[in-house]
């Protein structure tokens, strides 16, 4: 299932997802809200794309694009309804737990038990991972010290400036030392300094040779740090390719808004 | 098998480590129960009261009857003149005395006499009362039936269950009985809110704060972080239902008389254990469905009030055993209802194996039925999301 391509130097590739489609159902609100006459909504239709070890996917999109749930399908947090996605080589619908074994997903929507302190929450998904002990303190002492979590690690998440809630969750998220991280939305809500630590955290993850995917809707980041992104507008790929490719010598946010006009207006 | 135990000791950490659920689902239930039933108890239990009553023409077949030999009375009768009358009966009125009898001129000479009289036409004995006073109401109905009695002891034709005859129950059986009725009820109740007050908080409250899609990233199968949490939770919610239930015991002598404690010595090993395992059938299923009722709901709050409806269900099903018991077997299928039924059996001494093995093996298929709709549960976004 692990896809090698033709010839030794070409990229391996790490993630692809194959014709993803995903409704989902509307309450009768929302159904009066969208006018739908058939009570779905359709989030993905047919989304494909491809991305490659070492490097740094964006997928770019305007609010309601899909982007989330399409990384929501990634980490096998949800199914799709048709397609399937492989993450070095496993089936997010057929072998989902071997999936998550091998991936890091961070999302604003996954929040630390405000309880706990965070030396305990490390250890505690650490078993999860199936990580013995001895393992378990060598990551530890490396990613605390690598974020500065040291002197906190004995204070309950809850007690925690916002800054460093996210630089715990980061650490927690890739304690297992997963190929693969998947980011949603990683600079939203953070300030500055936070969002600084954020996107040098995901450069230096790359230069250790991860493969990582982020979505955002924010041009700056991408042009900041992606070697290819995927464009979805209204659950398809509007535009696949290298930074290059897809802005067409132009600055990215006005490539994406012909592209947008094109793609919604037919124009 | 070792992430269920993870998440079992980090369910447990999550309690024990927490004073404020520690006292609350622990230590507060029983503690409450045992005050609120002492004090319950001693309300009801008071009968060493005496009562105060003015007496015009006093009759001493009467006060014989009121304070028999050896014992002391229960009612104080003081003389007054029936030129006091007014006066006395004001008294009743406000408070300082509970009734004003009034016996006919020449009373005991007219029992000594033997005569009857057409109702209208005999001595007319007037008791004085206030309804607006429990301690009035109380003596009035204890002079009525005195003097009911003494009435009925000069016409006598016969007695009933005088020098021979009485009830053949022993005293274990009597307390089973009540028991019986009493227990199944309270062990499902406290069951039940121990539970309440502990799976919204675990899940519906892990799902409000966002931290079980966390739980959902890791390789953890969803069957087994399930399992996890009803094993965890089944043990809480039955460590607070034995906080109540030592409070029980230690406060319903007081309440009902008799003791808890020679009632259930008279049990075997056996039927300790038939109860042992209806218990925890019963515990599983309740965790199970307050859980789905949990992961459904969309805050603590929300599932806490969703629960309520189905807490009144069940209390319901527990008092069933009050007002009739079955014997066929096809009811020992019905969950919940089951496990009373059976506790009662258990209880009363009247335990069959086929019905213990019925209600377990039934429960058994519901709870993996529970189980993996839960499971499922946590596969949907609906559920995980709030969506």
């Amino acid at each position: 299932m692990s896809q090698l391509q033709a010839g030794n130097d070409a990229p391996r590739e790490i993630i692809r997802a194959e014709g993803i489609r995903k409704t989902f159902t509307l309450s009768r609100k929302q159904r009066k809200l969208e006018k739908s006459e058939t009570g779905k909504k359709v989030a993905l239709d047919g989304l494909s794309f491809t991305a490659y070890e070492g490097e740094i996917y964006g997928l770019l999109g305007p609010n309601g694009a899909g982007k989330t749930t399409m990384l929501r399908i990634l980490s096998t947090l949800i199914r799709p309804d048709e397609g399937d996605a492989f993450i070095a080589g496993h089936s997010v619908v057929k072998e989902p737990e071997k999936v998550r074994a091998s991936i890091g997903f961070l999302t604003s929507e996954l929040k630390l038990e405000d309880f706990f302190t965070p030396a305990y929450l490390f250890g505690f998904f650490g078993k999860l991972h199936g990580m013995d002990e001895q393992t378990l303190e060598k990551r530890r002492g490396e990613l605390f010290s690598r974020f500065g979590i040291d002197k906190f690690a004995e204070v309950k998440v809850g007690d925690l400036s916002t800054g460093m809630k996210q630089k715990v969750s980061i650490a927690i998220s890739i304690l297992h030392d997963p190929s693969v991280i998947i980011f949603d939305e990683p600079t939203n809500g953070l300030d500055v300094l936070t969002a600084k630590v954020v996107t040098d955290f995901l450069s230096e993850q790359k230069a250790q040779g991860k493969s990582i995917i982020v979505s955002t809707h924010i041009f700056s980041l991408v042009e900041k740090l992606c070697d290819r992104v995927g464009v979805i507008i209204g659950g398809r790929m509007a535009a696949e390719g290298s930074l290059a490719d897809v802005s067409g010598g132009k600055p990215l946010e006005d490539a994406f808004f012909d592209l947008y006009k094109r793609t919604v207006t037919g124009v | 098998m070792s992430n269920i135990l993870t998440i079992i000791k980090k369910e447990f950490s999550r309690f024990f480590r927490d004073r404020r659920l520690v006292i609350g689902t622990l230590l507060l239930p029983g503690l409450l129960i045992f005050v609120l039933y002492t004090l319950m108890g001693s309300v009801f239990a008071d009968t060493s009261e005496t009562y105060t009553a003015k007496v015009v023409n006093p009759s001493e077949a009467f006060a014989s009857l009121v304070a028999p030999e050896g014992e002391d009375a229960a009612i104080l009768l003081s003389e007054i003149e029936e030129s006091d009358l007014d006066a006395a009966k004001a008294e009743v009125k406000n408070g300082d005395a509970d009734l004003v009898i009034v016996f006919p001129e020449g009373f005991d000479q007219a029992l000594a006499g033997g005569q009857t009289y057409p109702v209208g036409q005999a001595p007319n004995v007037e008791v004085w009362y206030d309804s607006g006073s429990a301690s009035s109401s109380a003596a009035y109905n204890l002079v009525y039936s005195l003097l009911d009695g003494l009435e009925n002891s000069l016409s006598n034709m016969f007695d009933v269950n005088f020098a021979g005859g009485g009830d053949l129950v022993s005293a274990a059986e009597a307390e089973a009985s009540y028991y019986a009725m009493l227990l199944p009820f309270l062990i499902l109740t406290f069951l039940y809110s121990g539970c309440m007050g502990i799976a919204p908080e675990s899940i519906a409250g892990e799902k409000e704060r966002g931290t079980i899609a966390t739980l959902l990233v890791t390789p953890v199968k969803r069957s087994e972080l399930v399992m996890g949490k009803i094993a965890s939770l089944s043990v809480l919610s039955a460590l607070s239902a034995i906080s109540s239930f030592i409070g029980t015991f230690l406060a319903l002598p007081k309440l009902i008389g008799g003791s808890i404690g020679s009632a259930f010595a008279s049990y075997s090993a056996g039927q300790y254990f038939a109860l042992f395992a209806v218990m925890l059938s019963a515990v599983l299923i309740i965790v199970s469905l307050i859980s789905i009722i949990s992961s459904f709901a969309k805050s603590v709050k929300e599932a806490t009030s969703l629960s309520v409806p189905l807490m009144v269900i069940v209390m319901l099903v527990g008092i069933s055993t009050m007002l009739f018991t079955t014997h066929a077997h096809a009811a020992f299928l019905i969950p919940v209802y089951n496990c009373v039924q059976v506790m009662a059996e258990i209880f009363s001494m009247q335990f069959s194996w086929v019905n213990l093995a019925i209600t377990l093996g039934s429960n058994l298929v519901y709870i993996v039925l529970l189980v993996w709709v839960l499971t499922k549960m946590f596969k949907s976004e609906k559920v995980i999301f709030n969506s």
